[in-house]
């Protein structure tokens, strides 16, 4: 039997997600749970029942790799000369064993492959992917190992070695901040993101403010909606030339 | 005016008899009003003094070959005394003795004191006789050449390939130091201007539908790109000038500079939705195969919005009329023995039939046509002239008749949802099909929100859709190969049409939801659309052969953001898609909360501008109904409900 890879969503003309234009696919399933995250229908691995505007539907849909790559294909001309297939979440690497199966059947068909993660995985899963990927966005989020463990129920430590493996690999293309105001753009955490940027001087860095567009799909699933303010483009820019004095080549993205 | 208007009906008398076209056009040229402004150039139209319509059918949506009157004055236009062998050198001699009469009269209206009038009147005095030798002089000319079709009633009068006309003459002109490109940028400011003027008189069925379109860039044998300075310069004044009024088409190919597109998109980015694009790529082939000759294919310019046609050696009326794609389906079911009709193959297989049956309709009408007597367009006609052949007599080199199309997008979704729900699942018959449309969805509303709710299947790049698409065009190239009309033309279709609303207004329900008078799809376009990757895979599948070139618009609703903050991706993915082989491209770059604002405060938004059919026009001019369209379009594009 064929590897199924659970997908919430695959996204057609994506221009924030790696170089070039590309196809996301939004796997579902998450090793984290951010309070400030705007696609909660990728957080359980499982298919999910919702409700929206009275209708009745399901979040999540198995697909085999053959299947997934003729609805990829279809954008493939789009992709000339950098663009390609980029994986998202949810936490893509989560389905490694899948993933592996599909990235390899692209790397075949000489597709570019980037995988947006958080890195909040098992070390094997991440060198079961990494031959296959070529470039990756990776977050990075609270950096207090108590503070990461009690909010989003990650392990600093395993992922400070999967983003030095990542690293080594030559293929982290760029590091990528949510900012909340109330966990990972407090000042503690400025400063703990700055000596953890300043080890990988090189990486460019995209920070964006976390802002609250998932309201529908909390309420979807009829799940408490986590509110914030966000923090102002103003703010953001002045962090961005904070990074810059270090050396750090940071950009203001919008998502 | 109207009191006027009659009056000057009555002078198109004499003693109760008709004066001849001749006479016409010298009463005209003898009597309307001249007005001279401020501005840089001179241009005047009389209302009071129209051509008289009522001998046939009148030529119109055609670009006169501007360029004769560059290189020689009007009295190098008049065939030679010994020429002059039939009835109509004689006619086109009087029309150019008459234009020369009016450029005498106006002339002497220009005061001598004054060194900008003694200029303009230089210019004139060498428009009689002599070649034009500056870029402004060369403008002045094709300003009159465009001013004489307007006042003898040719609606829709495009410009055509201006930057290609006046090259020559600007490179001159900054040789010689005259002229440098900065103010090149002002002439062609105060040409834009000029041309506006007389918007609301020149617009045909809605403001702004005036057909005045410059068609900007070109390709050569072999495929490479060919612009100027005169291209840019041209997009980058109606950039700055934020007029309806007049547009531009830029021709495009794989070859075409990055910056020109750059250039092109800020311009569409600014909302005034020009210039539309067309690709060459694909389209220049389609012209040839239809047998087009190679040096007239690479030179095409378009009718008023979109249609590809041969400025100055064609005078074929390429939007002649409207192809329904509904009515087929909607005379199917209510005309045909319904219980008959076993699987959805066979369903196809008569919409078929009654769709040439519409056709057929189509060419009856159209074989009947007769135009009447046009010396002065044929003046500006190549063939015409060397032939000695008015343009009504078969003179031009080509003749042929183009139709435009319109609901293709809702036949396509209704001829699916027909398949799904009667053939494959079997939840109603096609009588419970023809009663719910009749009845206009009468107490089956849940089904027909249901059926509108799903997304469009049209203009996505599912295979099935591709393939009933090219089956369906198919059998319309077919049913029109073979008509000839009393020239000798032949028949061409396209996927885009103006009356989506209408020839929707007075049209039934139909299987995808749509209520009665309800708009139908806008040209080749679908918000439901996951990207726009989509759509345009799905237009590079589509075949243009065998004529089915006559305008293929894909037309998308942009948010202006969404460009703004992709920028650098955005024109890549331009330049991708002329590559996948677009035919014909135009946006709307405009955002839903704009356009709900501009309708209920037009006051404030008095120069916002939209993209309606192929024309650009101020949101404030349309009627309410086509400004709902926009904004739920606008709607659905941004993913919210609309």
């Amino acid at each position: 039997m064929r590897k199924e890879l659970t997908v919430t969503n695959i996204q057609r003309m994506c221009f924030h997600d790696g170089p070039g234009i590309r196809t996301t696919v939004f796997t579902k399933g998450c090793s984290l749970h951010c309070p400030w995250c705007s696609n909660p229908e990728n957080i359980s691995g499982f298919l999910e029942p919702y409700e929206k505007d009275g209708k009745a539907g399901i979040y999540g849909k198995k697909y085999t790799s053959p299947q997934l790559i003729e609805i990829l294909l279809k954008d493939r001309d789009f992709w000339e000369p950098e663009g390609g297939v980029t994986f998202s979440g949810g936490e893509p690497l989560l389905q490694a064993d899948a993933l592996q199966e599909l990235l390899v059947e692209l790397k075949e068909l000489w597709i570019h492959t980037v995988a947006e993660t958080a890195l909040f995985v098992p070390e094997t899963y991440v060198r079961m992917v990494l031959p296959y990927i070529d470039y990756f966005i990776v977050d990075v989020k609270i950096l207090k190992d108590s503070f990461c463990r009690e909010v989003l129920g990650g392990d600093l430590e395993l992922y400070k070695r999967n983003v030095q493996h990542v690293y080594c690999s030559g293929k982290l293309g760029v590091f990528r901040i949510p900012c909340c105001p109330e966990y990972t753009f407090t000042e503690q955490n400025r400063e703990l993101l700055l000596k953890f940027l300043m080890q990988y001087p090189e990486i460019p860095v995209q920070i964006f403010t976390v802002h609250s567009f998932g309201e529908k799909k909390y309420e979807s699933l009829k799940r408490p909606v986590w509110r914030t303010k966000g923090v102002d483009r103003q703010q953001l820019l002045e962090y961005c030339a904070q990074l810059g004095e270090y050396g750090i080549k940071a950009e203001v993205i919008q998502i | 005016m109207t009191a006027t208007k009659l009056d000057m009906f009555e002078k198109f008398k004499e003693n109760g008899i008709d004066r001849n076209y001749d006479d016409s056009f010298a009463l005209i040229c003898e009597n309307m009003e001249i007005q001279i402004g401020q501005g840089r150039f001179i241009y005047f139209l009389d209302p009071n003094y129209a051509m008289d319509t009522t001998k046939g059918a009148r030529y119109e949506n055609l670009t006169p070959a501007y360029w004769k009157i560059l290189d020689r004055g009007l009295e190098q236009l008049k065939y030679p005394a010994e020429e002059v062998t039939n009835s109509f050198c004689k006619s086109c001699n009087a029309v150019l003795d008459s234009l020369i009469l009016l450029i005498r009269r106006v002339e002497e209206k220009l005061d001598p004191c004054d060194s900008h009038r003694e200029k303009q009147k230089i210019w004139l005095k060498r428009m009689r006789k002599c070649p034009a030798q500056s870029f402004e002089e060369a403008i002045q000319r094709l300003l009159f050449v465009n001013q004489m079709f307007w006042q003898t009633d040719h609606r829709l009068t495009g410009l055509g390939a201006w930057d290609s006309y006046l090259f020559p003459y600007y490179e001159s002109d900054i040789q010689k130091g005259n002229l440098n490109k900065e103010k090149a940028l002002e002439i062609l400011k105060d040409l834009y201007r000029i041309l506006h003027e007389n918007y609301k008189y020149k617009s045909n069925v809605l403001m702004g539908d005036t057909g005045q379109i410059f068609v900007l860039g070109k390709s050569e044998p072999g495929g490479g790109y060919v612009c100027n300075e005169l291209t840019y310069l041209f997009i980058e004044a109606m950039k700055e000038v934020q007029q309806s009024e007049p547009k531009c088409l830029l021709r495009v190919n794989r070859k075409t500079p990055r910056e020109l597109l750059e250039l092109a998109l800020a311009s569409i980015t600014t909302g005034i939705g020009a210039p539309l694009l067309a690709n060459d790529d694909v389209v220049i082939p389609q012209l040839l195969e239809f047998g087009i000759e190679e040096e007239d294919a690479y030179e095409y310019m378009t009718s008023a919005c979109w249609e590809p046609l041969i400025g100055g050696k064609s005078v074929s009326q390429n939007n002649m009329t409207v192809l329904n794609y509904l009515k087929a389906l909607d005379n199917l079911l209510k005309r045909e023995r319904l219980e008959n009709i076993a699987s959805f193959e066979e369903f196809i297989s008569v919409y078929l039939i009654y769709l040439k049956r519409n056709l057929r309709a189509v060419k009856r009408v159209l074989s009947s046509l007769r135009y009447q007597y046009d010396p002065l367009l044929s003046v500006f006609m190549e063939d015409c002239y060397k032939q000695k052949k008015d343009a009504s007599w078969g003179g031009a080199r080509y003749r042929h008749f183009g139709v435009t199309s319109v609901a293709m997008g809702d036949t396509v979704d209704a001829l699916f949802n027909i398949r799904e729900y009667v053939f494959e699942k079997k939840k109603c018959t096609l009588y419970d099909v023809k009663q719910m449309l009749i009845l206009n969805f009468e107490g089956k509303e849940e089904l027909r929100k249901e059926l509108k709710e799903r997304p469009s299947r049209y203009g996505t790049d599912d295979e099935d859709v591709v393939a009933l698409v090219n089956r369906i065009t198919s059998c319309v190239a077919e049913e029109i190969d073979g008509f000839s009309s009393y020239q000798g033309g032949r028949l061409k279709v396209g996927l885009s049409g103006a009356a989506y609303m209408d020839a929707a207004r007075s049209f039934g329900a139909s299987f995808n939801g749509r209520k009665a008078g309800e708009p139908f799809t806008v040209h080749i376009s679908n918000e439901d659309n996951d990207g726009f990757t989509e759509i345009i895979n799905f237009v590079s599948e589509l075949e243009y052969g065998s004529a089915r070139f006559n305008g293929n618009v894909v037309d998308l609703m942009v948010s202006p953001d969404f460009i703004y903050k992709n920028w650098e991706k955005f024109v890549d993915f331009l330049m991708i898609c002329i590559r996948k082989g677009f035919f014909e491209m135009q946006m709307n770059v405009v955002s839903s909360k704009t356009l709900l604002e501009a309708r209920e405060h037009p006051e404030d938004f008095p120069n916002l501008i939209v993209r309606v059919w192929g024309f650009s026009a101020y949101f404030k001019d349309l009627p309410r109904e086509y400004q709902d369209v926009l904004i739920k379009r606008a709607l659905k594009n941004e993913g919210m409900p609309s």
